[in-house]
């Protein structure tokens, strides 16, 4: 009968009571108080549950208000002439076994039942709410209050409300507070979260030393934050008061006899269910259109904006993949295959050969987020995909391998994998090719492996799909691919869980698991960013061994240009979602020819040697423009220390001169010629303390 | 960690064996709250002052409460829970008659919820789009349905209408398996209807949450097929919060059984507590409340641990 005394759960996966035990569940992170604060009215108007749910909730309590003067029979009117009669013009919603007025009796009960359920609310919300706050104060409170409401929470509420009610008889509203407080445990669970991380806020820390006290604390800082919740829960619970108190007055413990409530007219009508089964219907509607109503307020406030994208695409987006691409790509094929091929006297690229020809990728039907990407890699070499953060190069390389995140799909050009266009294959032909072909290791090791099973099960797993072997020889290579990356005790991490590996250990396992398959390309995506400074440097050189070892070639997303430097081959430089220079690493490195590449290497502290390091780095003011900002000309102009009124046209990707350079930038010869420097700009005295902001960082 | 995981019990048993103290104390005072004495209650309506205080003073309602509260404890752990006050017969021995009746409803309207909402909230994040909102709709009106509501429109369409299920009754399973599962049929559905939209929102969610997480891309990029990712690798990510669900809705559902047994004439632990409530028979109340304390804890208990074998981190740890 009590549904849940555990809070239901909203549609938000933050809101689940049960969500406390996930393993890597999302907790709020500190500073991002917007996600949790004030009650957003636009949210509720925004959603038509919600307005539905306000528009009859009002009704409801308006008419039950009022209810005295409009309603057509007293509720205990008898009308003899017409005893369980179904609607009719006298008696709309029909009439009881006496002949009472259902709709009089509705409406004469919907008044004690909604008041009586906000009793509930108040109670089992503003103790939870309290309890949240007191316990989030100190981890001693904490752990006592914990205890406690896990005790309440695994009792049988049902069995001790009618206990109560054998005590203190069918006095409603001390039943209902009663209920709300084996109801608060479940809401100080959800609250419990919210409560702490806004506890842990710098501002708290602030106030603290301010010498506020903690209840200060709490009532000025902490309850704010909580209003959403605190609304959302209340609607939740209001519903469940409703369904239980009509579940008591069902079983006979409700208000006394002949005063109405929905719960025992639901009783009175399952008497008849035989002969007039219509009495079932105005009561129940009426009880169920009201919990929706509750439900779907607190639904609609409760659905937090989802920020974070599927790893998988619905079913329907993985058949569509390769579609779009196919047309769109079709047109542009004729073209760029044609100044490929004579670019490339050599009509068949040699084996593991990948060129990128025109890549967009973009937000499915709206926003560009790569545009016009070419770029070649040869079998055996590293390419470098540098920039600062949002200029399109992990996308560019998740798309290489199909795996851009839900919602974002290639949209035009071409990714020919030895001839083969990748960005038109279907998911079926890209998982052929992943693994495979062309395998990822990613920039968070500890998340990129699968925290529920074990290295070797997942190793093993990956050897025995993409080698076709049995268990026991994938048990083998598992074994001989982790000491192939340096790996000392294999066999013990192989029984490990990710969660017992260091980071750089569980960089070594990403990287054996994308070995599985034997690629003859590697996607790397900022593979060493996440690792301290000493691991990064190892991992750099095995991938440097593995690269001899195997012939295989690297894609390398970096923002840091000594991993080029130590690494890469070529490198193609990505500003707002363009190459704006590639060619060889020392040649880009000796003599960058685009002002982005001059800037970059002017503010990289690593870059210049002691001898020459310069009283204050250069940095590059402004940031990166949202794709939605981007001009038509020069996406760099506006932060360009060279820029001038040619830069505002658009500018085309043209040979350096030098080798298979490339670079997009109208001034490129006239910056050779004058050897200009990206000089650091003039920080005013006043602001001469304050930290240099580092762009490579 | 076989060490830690053996304290983790022990600790774990102690708290759940707390909790039923603490209830048993409760229930006792609530009992003793109750209005009119066991005298009273025992003889009924117009019976002498003299008769009402002798039958008090043989049970030993004038003692002190400690005292009264420990003998009643003394007799509780020899199984012996008193005698009704309206039948005189005993509670242990009528309980013990009940329980099989309210395992049988709760458990399988557990196991029923478990069953169709995992299926639900799965096909739901999966399939995503159209599907997913219809899921959704079901489940809103699910939990908002109540659940004798529902209960008595299963009696119409399946007992009345067309006479597939008996609509009351419950025959054991050792008189006919077949007619205990015909008799446990509706009342299991109709409890299962809310349970299962629960567990489906759940799941949902979980799923959804799995499939956000970033080895689900490196088991892409290592050609795991899709069916795998989704049945083997996300299920298992999301199967925490899940049992975590179920744990919860097995209480729910234990306390849901009182509703079920009233609407369909069974002889549960559920409609004890609604006819010793009723009657004031104090011995058969703080009787059935301990019993169901006792029932809710232990299977909390064993999913908990459930959960704990489930996550590798809580396990290692």
């Amino acid at each position: 009968m009590i549904p849940n005394v555990a809070p239901a759960p909203a549609d938000s996966a933050q809101a689940t009571a049960a969500a406390a035990v996930q393993p890597n569940s999302v907790q709020p992170k500190p500073g991002q108080r917007t996600a949790f604060s004030k009650v957003s009215a636009s949210r509720l108007v925004g959603s038509p549950g919600g307005v539905a749910g306000i528009v009859w909730l009002g009704a409801l309590v308006i008419a039950s208000l009022t209810a005295p003067w409009w309603l057509p029979y007293k509720t205990e009117d008898q009308d003899f002439t017409a005893v369980l009669s179904g609607p009719t013009a006298a008696h709309w919603l029909g009439t009881d076994e006496l002949g009472r007025d259902l709709l009089s009796r509705i409406f004469a009960a919907a008044a004690g039942t909604l008041g009586t359920s906000l009793i509930t609310v108040i109670v089992g919300v503003g103790l939870g709410t309290a309890l949240a706050m007191v316990a989030a104060g100190g981890d001693r409170t904490e752990g006592v209050i914990s205890r406690v409401t896990e005790v309440m929470m695994s009792l049988p509420g049902t069995v001790i409300i009618l206990a109560v009610i054998g005590a203190v008889g069918t006095n409603i509203p001390l039943v209902m507070a009663i209920l709300g407080v084996l109801i608060s445990a479940g809401i100080y669970r959800v609250m419990l979260g919210q409560a702490k991380s806004l506890q842990s806020q710098l501002y708290v820390d602030a106030a603290k030393v301010d010498g506020v006290s903690t209840l200060g604390i709490s009532l000025r800082h902490v309850l704010p934050g909580l209003t959403n919740t605190i609304v959302v829960q209340s609607a939740l619970i209001f519903a469940v008061g409703m369904l239980i108190q009509a579940g008591l007055a069902f079983i006979g413990f409700g208000p006394p006899i002949p005063q109405p409530s929905w719960g025992g007219m639901i009783q009175g009508a399952s008497q008849h269910v035989y002969d007039a089964p219509w009495l079932m219907v105005p009561t129940g509607a009426v009880l169920a259109l009201t919990v929706l109503a509750a439900n779907a307020i607190g639904n609609a406030l409760g659905k937090a904006p989802n920020t974070a994208a599927s790893h998988l695409p619905s079913a329907g987006a993985r058949r569509q993949r390769g579609g779009s691409v196919a047309s769109a790509g079709a047109a542009a094929d004729a073209a760029v295959g044609a100044a490929a091929s004579a670019a490339d006297p050599r009509a068949m690229p040699a084996k593991g050969q990948l060129s990128v020809r025109n890549l967009s990728v973009g937000v499915d039907g709206g926003t560009p987020l790569v545009t016009g990407v070419s770029f070649d890699v040869e079998q055996g070499t590293v390419l470098g995909l540098v920039g600062e953060s949002g200029c399109g190069k992990t996308m560019t390389a998740l798309s290489l391998l199909g795996l851009l995140p839900a919602g974002v799909s290639a949209a035009g050009g071409q990714i020919l994998w030895n001839g083969k266009n990748l960005a038109a294959a279907t998911e079926r032909e890209m998982e052929g090719i992943r693994g495979r072909d062309i395998a990822l290791i990613s920039q968070e090791p500890m998340r990129a492996l699968d925290p529920m099973f074990t290295v070797g099960y997942q190793l093993a797993g990956a050897i025995r799909r993409l080698r076709k072997v049995g268990k026991a020889e994938a048990r083998a290579e598992a074994l001989s691919l982790l000491e192939k990356v340096g790996i000392v005790d294999a066999k013990r991490i192989l029984k490990t869980y990710p969660h017992q590996i260091s980071g750089g250990m569980a960089q070594r396992v990403a990287i054996a698991l994308a070995l599985s398959g034997r690629p003859r390309l590697l996607v790397a995506d900022e593979p060493t960013t996440a690792l301290d400074v000493t691991v990064q440097a190892e991992i750099l050189s095995l991938l440097r061994t593995l690269v001899k070892d195997t012939g295989m070639s690297v894609v390398m997303v970096t923002h840091d240009l000594g991993v080029v430097a130590d690494i890469c081959d070529n490198v193609a430089v990505m500003y707002a979602g363009q190459v704006v220079e590639s060619g060889r690493t020392a040649t880009i490195l000796d003599n960058p020819r685009h002002p982005y590449t001059l800037a970059l290497l002017a503010a990289d502290p690593h870059a210049n040697t002691a001898a020459d390091m310069p009283e204050r780095l250069a940095t590059i003011s402004g940031q990166v423009p949202q794709p939605k900002d981007w001009p038509t000309g020069c996406r760099f102009m506006a932060r360009c220390q060279f820029a001038g009124a040619a830069c505002a046209a658009p500018v085309p990707l043209l040979s350096s001169g030098s080798e298979s350079g490339m670079v997009r930038c109208v001034k490129a010869d006239e910056l050779a010629v004058e050897g200009l420097e990206w000089l650091a700009t003039e920080v005013p005295t006043h602001r001469v303390l304050k930290i240099v902001e580092k762009d490579l960082a | 960690m076989e060490v830690t995981m053996a304290l983790f019990i022990t600790k774990r048993l102690l708290m759940a064996l707390a909790t039923v103290l603490v209830v048993a104390v409760l229930a006792f005072l609530l009992v003793h709250a109750m209005p009119g004495s066991p005298g009273a209650v025992s003889l009924g309506a117009g019976a002498s002052q003299d008769a009402i205080d002798e039958v008090n003073t043989r049970l030993g309602w004038n003692d002190p409460l400690p005292a009264q509260f420990f003998r009643w404890l003394g007799d509780a752990v020899q199984g012996n829970l008193g005698a009704s006050l309206i039948d005189g017969r005993s509670v242990s021995a009528d309980l013990g008659n009940r329980l099989p009746v309210t395992a049988s409803l709760a458990a399988g309207a557990t196991v029923l919820s478990a069953v169709l909402g995992i299926g639900l909230g799965v096909t739901a994040a999966v399939r995503g789009g159209l599907v997913d909102r219809i899921v959704g709709a079901i489940c809103g009106l699910a939990v908002a349905l109540p659940a004798f509501w529902i209960g008595i429109i299963f009696v119409y369409l399946f007992a009345v209408q067309s006479s597939v299920f008996p609509a009351t009754g419950y025959v054991p399973f050792e008189v006919s398996p077949q007619d205990w599962g015909l008799s446990l049929a509706l009342p299991v559905i109709t409890l299962a209807v809310g349970g299962a939209a629960f567990i489906a929102r759940q799941t949902r969610a979980s799923m959804l949450e799995a499939l956000q997480q970033e080895h689900v891309r490196t088991l892409r990029a290592t050609a795991t097929p899709t069916w795998k990712i989704l049945y083997v690798h996300a299920l298992r990510y999301a199967s925490l919060p899940i049992v975590a669900g179920i744990a919860l809705q097995f209480i729910g559902l234990f306390g849901g059984s009182v509703i079920a047994e009233q609407l369909f004439a069974m002889p549960g632990l559920g409609q004890a507590v609604q006819t010793s409530v009723s009657t004031h028979d104090a011995p058969a109340v703080q009787g059935v409340v301990v019993i169901a304390t006792v029932v809710v804890v232990a299977v909390n208990l064993v999913l908990e641990l459930a959960t704990k074998f489930l996550d590798p981190k809580l396990r290692a740890s």
